[in-house]
């Protein structure tokens, strides 16, 4: 009987189970074979081509450097936001946490080309500045790193607020109060209490911005284009431009290699007690 | 005090800074100019007629939605009953199968993308619109069978023993007894899906080929030859059309609800 429900529930889950394998696990593990298999045998080749490179070294510590810079404005402005938000009256911080969900919601091309009007040539900052007389030309902000970090600041800061405000407020009210009464110091009562309890929030909002930022592609094509090139940009230009498919498969291994041990690595620094 | 102060004005700064690039492209989109400026010289809704009336996004605008569509119930299709077996029954390897069903997530789209190219490419000709479907829906799995689970575990089993026990077979409970329980759960699923289906670029990206592009796509094709207001007046169409479905959504299933811990595929 029993091996009979098990039969029956296997009946409904492998559908889904057969679909992700065929498409999703097969092409994956095909493309890691085919980053090693140069003039039709095994071999290093694409990956040694690809790590001699000078350029590819530049555009993946860029890659790095970027989201890292991205998560750590993101929680600079996150953090004190979501402390905030999270003291909040309940129904104005439902309002302004329908306000942040919107914009997640909102197509990220038309959220990063709206950074194109404003840095372009003769955008906002441009004309404000000229208007100024600070500046007699145009001074260049498109297709810079800066731009690419204001622009993916901008896409994914959501998802560092979202888990930290949703951290915050399930804090047990009157604790920071109870603490500071007990004769702690503003800072201490922060720091030994809020914050500890704040923790998984901020592992959770670190991983989807670094991950997010690393892998995001529109925000570095539009606001970068070929002039600051990232991993994404650099898969799409190898493949779809260059035709160099070998490069590119070694560029997507490397790219879902460093995902995942981003994700392995933040999940260290997630609270133990919970 | 002083400190709440400084938190509060953080606060203001950084919603000028989310918000504000969306004021400025509603502004800009009413110019008449042939060249993005803001503030516009003078006002006129002349890039949205054009726009309207583009070939080009009016096919990749009906690309996306029977993309999204067509994903999203064939998501629902394989993803309700798994998520239903997981929650209901116990079988041999479940812990693994349900982490390998939101393995999509940890996978970047581009990535799921480009594998997909490369593995049709074995076939010979394969159909672009299929490829882009099949992409679809191993990025919307994972959202339908978590979002499903967590209204399905909400749901008292009892009210379902009850029925099986009064001689109402498995089958006709599930659709009688717990697929109307789920209702809410099953709609806000299919909301997510679809709007994730129709913001997507990543997954899309390799996917697309010439005539068959979904509209983000289209959006970045046409960005790469022209630089005019087009695409900021379709991108205020987007926007205003993202806050009447979220609106609706809210409105009728406060969809923030099953959003808590969501990883989008937004970039």
């Amino acid at each position: 009987m029993k091996k009979f429900v098990s039969m029956r529930s296997w009946l409904l889950v492998f559908p889904a189970f057969l679909f992700l394998v065929l498409f999703f696990l097969i092409p994956l593990l095909y493309i890691f074979v085919e980053s090693f298999i140069s003039k039709g045998g095994f071999s290093f080749f694409h990956y040694q081509e690809t790590f001699s490179d000078s350029a590819f070294r530049t555009i993946y510590f860029r890659s790095i450097k970027i989201s890292f810079l991205v998560t750590l404005l993101a929680v600079a402005l996150g953090y004190p936001s979501a402390l905030v938000i999270a003291k909040m009256r309940p129904n104005k911080r439902a309002f302004i946490m329908s306000l942040i969900i919107l914009t997640l919601m909102v197509n990220s091309v038309a959220r990063t080309f709206a950074w194109f009007v404003i840095m372009g040539r003769f955008g906002l900052i441009n004309q404000f500045l000229s208007s100024l007389s600070i500046i007699n030309h145009p001074v260049k902000i498109l297709f810079t790193e800066q731009a690419i970090i204001i622009g993916l600041l901008q896409l994914f800061f959501p998802l560092m607020v979202l888990p930290l405000v949703s951290a915050l407020e399930n804090l047990p009210a009157g604790v920071e109060e109870a603490a500071r009464s007990l004769g702690a110091s503003k800072s201490k009562a922060f720091f030994r209490i809020v914050f500890p309890l704040s923790t998984e929030g901020l592992v959770l909002g670190g991983t989807l911005v670094f991950t997010g930022s690393i892998t995001a592609y529109t925000t570095p094509a539009i606001l970068g284009g070929n002039k600051v090139l990232m991993l994404s940009t650099l898969l799409y230009q190898k493949s779809m431009v260059l035709f160099d498919w070998g490069g590119a498969t070694v560029v997507s291994i490397v790219m879902l290699l460093t995902t995942i041990a981003l994700n392995r690595a933040l999940h260290q620094f997630k609270p133990k007690y919970s | 005090m002083k400190k709440q102060w400084l938190s509060l004005s953080i606060l203001i700064l950084t919603f000028i800074f989310l918000l504000g690039p969306f004021l400025i492209l509603f502004i800009s989109a009413f110019g008449s100019e042939s060249t993005i400026i803001f503030p516009p010289k003078k006002f006129s809704i002349f890039w949205f007629q054009k726009v309207l009336n583009m070939h080009m996004f009016q096919n990749a605008f009906k690309t996306s939605v029977f993309l999204a569509t067509a994903s999203t119930f064939v998501a629902l299709i394989i993803g309700v009953p798994a998520a239903y077996a997981s929650n209901r029954f116990s079988y041999w390897g479940k812990e693994t199968l349900n982490l390998f069903f939101t393995s999509p997530i940890i996978v970047p789209g581009l990535i799921i993308g480009f594998s997909l190219l490369r593995f049709f490419v074995l076939f010979g000709n394969f159909s672009i619109f299929l490829g882009l479907f099949i992409g679809h829906t191993i990025i919307l799995l994972p959202y339908i069978i978590r979002v499903v689970s967590a209204s399905l575990s909400n749901f008292d089993t009892s009210i379902e023993e009850a029925a099986v026990s009064l001689g109402a077979s498995r089958l006709k409970t599930f659709f009688l007894v717990v697929l109307p329980n789920v209702r809410s759960g099953v709609t806000a699923a299919f909301i997510l899906a679809f709007i994730t289906s129709l913001n997507d670029v990543p997954v899309s990206l390799f996917l697309s080929g010439p005539g068959v592009a979904p509209l983000p796509i289209q959006m970045l094709t046409y960005m790469e030859y022209y630089f005019d207001p087009t695409i900021t007046a379709l991108s205020t169409i987007l926007i205003v059309f993202t806050i009447f479905i979220v609106q609706v959504a809210e409105k009728t299933l406060g969809l923030s609800g099953f959003l808590s811990g969501r990883r989008n595929e937004i970039s």
